[in-house]
């Protein structure tokens, strides 16, 4: 019995798979470049999704540092990147550090430069700062990600300050990087999570004494899930540089980062489907809610509530909405495994048995 | 039940929220659809940080359509998309503009940031955009797509410079805002036209940074002291200069101060007071003195449309980016948005609200004059013209 739903569950992985490649093949090559855009970006915010959701959802650690890491990776594809012939002309104001101006990596090395620098980064804040708890630990990493937003801006030689960077290779607009990382990350985030590692970083979240009490080195795994997050968000800080062509200090801002924290409450602290799920309506509901911000006509006269801003107010209301009736996220800390996709179907089935059978009594 | 409480009294929020939208926009007119239309698409920040700027642009832009609607015989529909004041939006919503509308040009956006973010998009789609206010350098340079109405930064610094120089002063001191692409770029070419006008490579005294919502400026302001220059060029964000002035003058620095267009604003000089009397900027429009015939002509639309608001400069430009556009479609006899970027790159003396414009080889315009106002009796008044000979 055992060995048959194992079976059952691979045979459906491997199904989706196959469908999840030939979507991607099929919206490759055939969607508009405005729907294959919108998927790119919400690959890339499941990345960055799923590096908070680690920290925060599964470590329990409150941090809101992410919108630094992406920082750090996005400057870092950025810079190495740029084609060698046109960063004179970028950093036309103060002319790029010969230290870096003849540097050049492709797009890969240069992501996992900018991943690893970011993990760095998150090593030298996390070592003193993880001491911290709950709201100190948040201000903590809030005043990290604001100090790297104003490096960024004054170190114009290798930023080039506030003017920002354009003219970045433009790679992540191909659905085959941006998803293909976040399926490898979601593969590891998964790994990671059911690993020992993994279920430590859950031991911590539950109760850090009972926690420590139990052998866990605390200072260790509370590091080695914010460098892994910081990794991640440092990757998914490349790409979505990358997707965007340009970066600048301002769009770092620390309001980045509630883009990520509305990502993970509304899909769920502590579910990796959740995120997935959540950054897909987060970022397509959005897109599709534009369709409120154009003027209406209806017999000749015009819905004034049809003009630009009123998509927000249907979205803030549609969170409201989600946020009352799913107080933990849409799927709160579970997933969404083949077990429960099926059980789910079971029950479907189960109630209607008895249902024809209190017909057929009342006969 | 508490649940469905809750949900009441935010629907009814929701709905308060609507009664406000409804009795603002009910002065706009419909915009019809038909099949002979040529559609110009418009992104701008209309939620978010920099709304009040989006929202200013697509004022002027509403305005001009309403004034010129019609292009070859076809009704002109501008389609607005909101860019959120966030970079990843301002692409989707390009990408939105050009697919799904497929307009054959567009307008926008308050904000440098969003229309680098978008200047690959154009480029790719070969759709012409026309930027009204981006002022960062790097937004039309190498890009055959983006043009821009207003003038850049290195213009803008040489302006100030020449003023300054002229006013009889040798020695300057920066104060710039650091994180502000203008307020550097402003800053830079202030400083490089000043070197070169006083021919004394130490005539700028003293360059001192701050970041945008710093409330504090004691430490900046003593070294600018220290460095006793005879004029302060202090580019940056209204509300920051405004108490930059105030505690300048605490600390008894009265030398005069001289800034960017983006002090034209109305929460400058009350945030200000007394202690911006004087303060002189460059600017390229002034609603009380246009200085053309097209400049009069949407002054006098734009009252009549929006009696009760303080025209901001942007507006013109909103107005000056449209009516480019619709003599390139004009001049290229056609709505293909290839032909009408190579029409848009042949711009000569098209008269728009702030001046006559031509575009030069990046796009960006040839103008060689700016407004120099200065703040008397706690309003800015009309100084001087500043022509400079290139």
């Amino acid at each position: 019995m055992m060995n048959n739903t194992k079976k059952r569950n691979i045979i459906c992985t491997a199904i989706l798979a196959v469908i999840v490649l030939a979507l991607i093949y099929f919206a490759n090559n055939y969607l508009d470049a405005y729907i294959v855009r919108i998927l790119n970006l919400c690959a890339i915010y499941t990345i960055i999704g799923l590096s908070m959701n680690l920290i925060n959802g599964f470590t329990g650690l409150f941090s809101l540092g992410q919108a630094g890491f992406m920082a750090i990776g996005a400057y870092t594809v950025a810079i190495f990147t740029l084609p060698l012939d046109m960063r004179s002309t970028i950093f036309y104001m103060e002319p790029m550090n010969p230290a870096i101006a003849g540097i050049h990596l492709s797009f890969v090395p240069a992501l996992l430069l900018g991943g690893v620098i970011a993990g760095f980064a998150a090593f030298l804040i996390g070592a003193p700062v993880l001491r911290l708890r709950g709201d100190y630990l948040a201000i903590a990493t809030l005043g990290f990600s604001e100090i790297i937003r104003i490096l960024l801006t004054n170190l114009q030689s290798i930023t080039n300050g506030a003017l920002g960077i354009n003219k970045i290779p433009d790679n992540a607009n191909n659905m085959w990087w941006s998803f293909g990382v976040a399926i490898v990350i979601l593969i590891l985030t998964a790994l990671l999570i059911n690993s020992s590692y993994g279920r430590a970083f859950k031991a911590i979240r539950e109760d850090d004494i009972a926690a420590e009490a139990m052998g866990i080195n605390l200072f260790k795994h509370k590091v080695m899930s914010f460098v892994v997050g910081g990794f991640f968000a440092g990757v998914g800080g490349g790409l979505y540089a990358s997707l965007l062509g340009t970066v600048d200090p301002k769009q770092f801002y620390f309001t980045l980062t509630y883009n990520f924290l509305l990502i993970i409450v509304l899909g769920g602290m502590g579910s990796i489907s959740g995120t997935v799920i959540a950054s897909f309506i987060v970022t397509c509901g959005l897109e599709l809610l534009r369709t409120f911000d154009e003027p209406l006509t209806v017999a000749g006269y015009e819905i004034s509530l049809f003009r630009p801003g009123f998509s927000m107010v249907i979205f803030s209301l549609l969170l409201m909405i989600i946020v009352l009736f799913y107080s933990k996220g849409l799927m709160g800390r579970t997933e969404l495994t083949w077990d429960r996709i099926f059980n789910f179907f079971g029950k479907m089935k189960s109630k209607k048995a008895p249902k024809s059978t209190e017909g057929g009594s009342t006969k | 039940m508490k649940k469905i409480a809750a949900l009441l009294l935010a629907l009814v929020m929701t709905a308060s929220a609507f009664s406000g939208c409804k009795k603002v926009d009910t002065a706009s007119g419909s915009t019809g659809t038909g099949s002979d239309t040529i559609k110009i698409g418009v992104f701008e920040p209309l939620t978010g940080a920099n709304a009040a700027g989006g929202e200013a642009e697509v004022e002027g832009i509403k305005i001009a359509n309403k004034l010129y609607p019609e292009v070859l015989g076809k009704k002109v529909e501008v389609v607005v998309a909101d860019n959120k004041s966030d970079k990843a939006q301002a692409t989707t919503a390009v990408a939105r503009l050009i697919e799904k509308d497929k307009v054959s040009a567009i307008i926008g956006s308050w904000g440098s940031s969003f229309s680098m973010a978008a200047g690959d998009l154009v480029k790719k789609n070969k759709v012409p955009a026309v930027g009204a206010s981006c002022t960062n350098p790097l937004v039309t340079k190498g890009n055959d797509y983006y043009f821009r109405v207003c003038y850049l930064d290195p213009f803008q610094g040489t302006v100030m410079a020449n003023y300054a120089f002229k006013s009889g002063a040798k020695k300057a001191a920066i104060i710039q805002e650091v994180s502000n692409d203008y307020a550097v770029g402003l800053a830079t070419y202030f400083k490089e036209a000043f070197v070169k006008l006083t021919g004394d490579p130490n005539s700028v005294v003293t360059t001192v940074n701050y970041n945008t919502n710093d409330q504090e400026f004691g430490a900046q302001l003593s070294t600018v002291k220290a460095a006793n220059p005879d004029v302060i060029f202090a580019p940056g964000n209204f509300t920051e200069s405004a108490l930059v002035m105030k505690q300048a003058r605490q600390l008894g620095i009265t030398v005069p101060f001289l800034g960017g267009d983006t002090w034209d604003i109305d929460e400058f000089t009350s945030v200000g007071g007394a202690d911006v009397e004087g303060a002189t900027i460059s600017t390229f429009f002034d609603d009380s003195a246009p200085v053309t015939d097209e400049g009069k002509k949407f002054v006098e639309a734009y009252k009549k449309e929006y009696p009760d608001k303080n025209m901001a400069a942007v507006s013109a430009l909103g107005y000056d980016a449209y009516l480019v556009i619709i003599k390139a479609i004009e001049a290229a006899n056609s709505s293909d948005s290839t032909a009408i970027r190579d029409a848009l790159a042949k711009t000569k003396d098209v008269e728009g609200a702030t001046g006559k414009l031509t575009f030069n080889a990046d796009g960006d315009p040839d103008k060689d004059s700016a407004i120099i106002k200065e703040v008397k009796n706690g309003k800015f008044t009309y100084k001087d013209t500043v022509t400079i000979s290139k």
